[in-house]
């Protein structure tokens, strides 16, 4: 009912990320730098991400800060993007559709984190969060300008709020609610574990030799 | 008609001749040896408080025929304690392997049974023919959110156990130690080592699944390792190897980004490049290779003490060398 409008209404306004910036510099740098740097960020996020899920899964309490906990996955949960995916299919990934799947992923990962930010209780979370939050969308951006520097397209942001198909509510009591929180963190952490493989299978085979020639083209 | 009897350590056990009556003649027999009236309760044989030394083939024969009428073979043992079990993915992301062992015998056959569920998934853990207490599961997805649990029931004729293990598919990540660690003096240079190794043949996917690697190294003569991390590479040169000393090197692997790392390498022994030793005839040629030995990084008297030894013989030899090696552990604490 109405926190089903309220959640709407949020999420569409925290998800229109400005417009990419004119990214000159990484093509300089060079895509190989770039996917470096990128698969930094993702082990720099992963630590972080080890400190924020501890912090935020006591503050949901039991079970959820058990170590053993281990749910069921419910159909509702589905909404967060998964990183699960077949093993032949990951390697069959062309390097477009590996970057895109990453950047679509974290795009909409950090707009469920903003929300969470906007409704948890201790000014400690808050404030953690809110850093997470600043670190994550580096790192949408930092995908981004890979993806412009090899010349892909960026995939359309989410213009409308990710909340999966319409028959999905908001959690409609607190447990379900925590449940959600529960697994975004999980799917969160599960992808960047991906994106340190991702990144490190693209550094494999966008060798700096690409950059060298686009400059020696600009020369002409 | 013979069979199989299972019992427990420390159990009382009654055998009775088969068919036969309480009160009929019987003898019995264990192995061969004839078994004492005492320890029986009309035709019944009564064990108590067995233990392992007395399984064996027990049999029955009537009194003054000699007919065999009833045969067991007693095997004492034990109910199985909780097993031990370990899964392991030494070949991420391929799959991973799970291996159990009980810590106690039973003494009497065990079947194990394992299972293998991720979220509703129920999964087959294929039995490996060696070794035998080992099986194998290939991933059909990668990067899971979902733990597996894997169980493991073993049963035995005097009882069951069964124990569980619940994991996160990057947790179990453990890499085979590096293969074909190679250490070779580098010529010219006494306090250099060359190291190359190479990744362990079990890792499937290096490329995008890249090892990092952990390298550590000592002077045979001391306790403490020298540690030094590798992102990235299968050689490293060791700079600060202390001149003369034989070395004691050995390498672990690591997936760069997730699990454990690998147990140590073989250890390989080296050490690194000195110079000839020249021969000395005259005291003109003992003072050119002291000279020539002040610009090693050893501390020159070592050379001088034995240089000086080697003419008078090989009482004074012994006694050069144990100087020697004073003095070198002396200025090894001083570097």
């Amino acid at each position: 009912g109405d926190s089903w409008g309220i959640f709407t209404f949020l999420c569409a306004a925290l998800c229109n990320l400005p417009a990419l910036p004119a990214l000159n510099c990484s093509e300089e740098l060079g895509a190989g730098q770039s996917i470096q740097q990128t698969y930094d960020l993702t082990r720099y996020l992963e630590h972080q991400l080890r400190t924020l899920a501890g912090t935020y899964l006591n503050y949901l309490g039991p079970p959820f800060n058990e170590p053993d906990f281990n749910p069921p996955r419910l159909a509702r949960a589905e909404r967060v993007p998964s990183a699960t995916v077949d093993l032949d299919l990951w390697r069959g990934l062309t390097d477009n559709a590996r970057l895109a799947a990453n950047y679509r992923a974290y795009s909409r990962l950090l707009c469920y984190l903003r929300v969470l930010d906007g409704q948890v209780g201790t000014a400690e979370l808050r404030h953690r969060l809110a850093h997470f939050c600043a670190s994550l969308q580096g790192l949408v951006l930092s995908i981004g300008g890979v993806m412009s520097s090899l010349g892909y397209p960026l995939p359309a942001g989410p213009a409308a709020p990710p909340a999966g198909p319409p028959g999905v509510p908001a959690a409609p009591n607190d447990f379900l609610k925590k449940m959600d929180d529960f697994w975004l963190l999980k799917e969160l952490q599960t992808w960047l574990w991906r994106s340190a493989k991702d990144f490190n299978r693209l550094k494999k085979k966008v060798p700096p030799a690409v950059v060298t020639l686009r400059l020696e083209a600009r020369g002409f | 008609d013979s069979h199989i009897q299972y019992e427990r350590v420390g159990a009382d056990v009654t055998m009775k001749c088969g068919s036969m009556d309480w009160d009929a003649a019987v003898t019995w027999t264990a192995n061969g040896t004839d078994i004492d009236e005492s320890h029986l309760n009309g035709s019944y044989l009564i064990l108590k408080n067995v233990n392992l030394s007395q399984s064996g083939q027990y049999s029955c024969y009537e009194g003054s025929s000699w007919h065999l009428k009833y045969q067991t073979n007693l095997r004492v043992g034990m109910p199985p304690k909780e097993p031990v079990l370990m899964c392991r993915s030494n070949n991420y992301p391929k799959g991973f392997y799970c291996s159990w062992h009980l810590p106690t015998p039973t003494y009497i056959p065990n079947s194990f049974n394992i299972s293998v569920i991720h979220g509703t998934k129920d999964m087959v853990c294929e039995k490996d023919a060696i070794p035998k207490n080992r099986c194998h599961i290939r991933y059909i997805q990668l990067f899971s959110t979902v733990k597996y649990k894997v169980t493991l029931t073993v049963t035995n004729a005097l009882g069951k156990n069964f124990t569980t293990l619940t994991f996160d598919e990057f947790a179990i990540v453990k890499p085979d130690p590096p293969e074909s660690v190679v250490a070779k003096p580098v010529p010219n240079n006494p306090r250099r080592l060359e190291v190359s190794w190479q990744n362990p043949s079990s890792w499937p996917d290096p490329e995008s699944f890249p090892l990092k690697f952990f390298l550590r190294y000592r002077p045979l003569i001391l306790d403490q390792w020298q540690h030094v991390e590798l992102s990235d590479g299968t050689s490293h040169t060791i700079t600060d190897a202390y001149a003369g000393k034989e070395y004691i090197i050995q390498v672990a692997a690591k997936d760069s980004d997730i699990g454990t790392w690998s147990d140590w390498s073989v250890a390989v022994h080296a050490t690194p490049w000195t110079e000839e030793p020249k021969h000395l005839t005259t005291e003109a040629q003992i003072t050119e290779t002291t000279s020539a030995s002040t610009s090693s990084f050893m501390a020159p008297p070592t050379t001088k003490i034995c240089d000086k030894g080697a003419m008078v013989g090989s009482g004074a030899m012994a006694v050069c060398w144990t100087a020697g090696l004073v003095v070198a552990a002396y200025s090894v604490l001083f570097i």
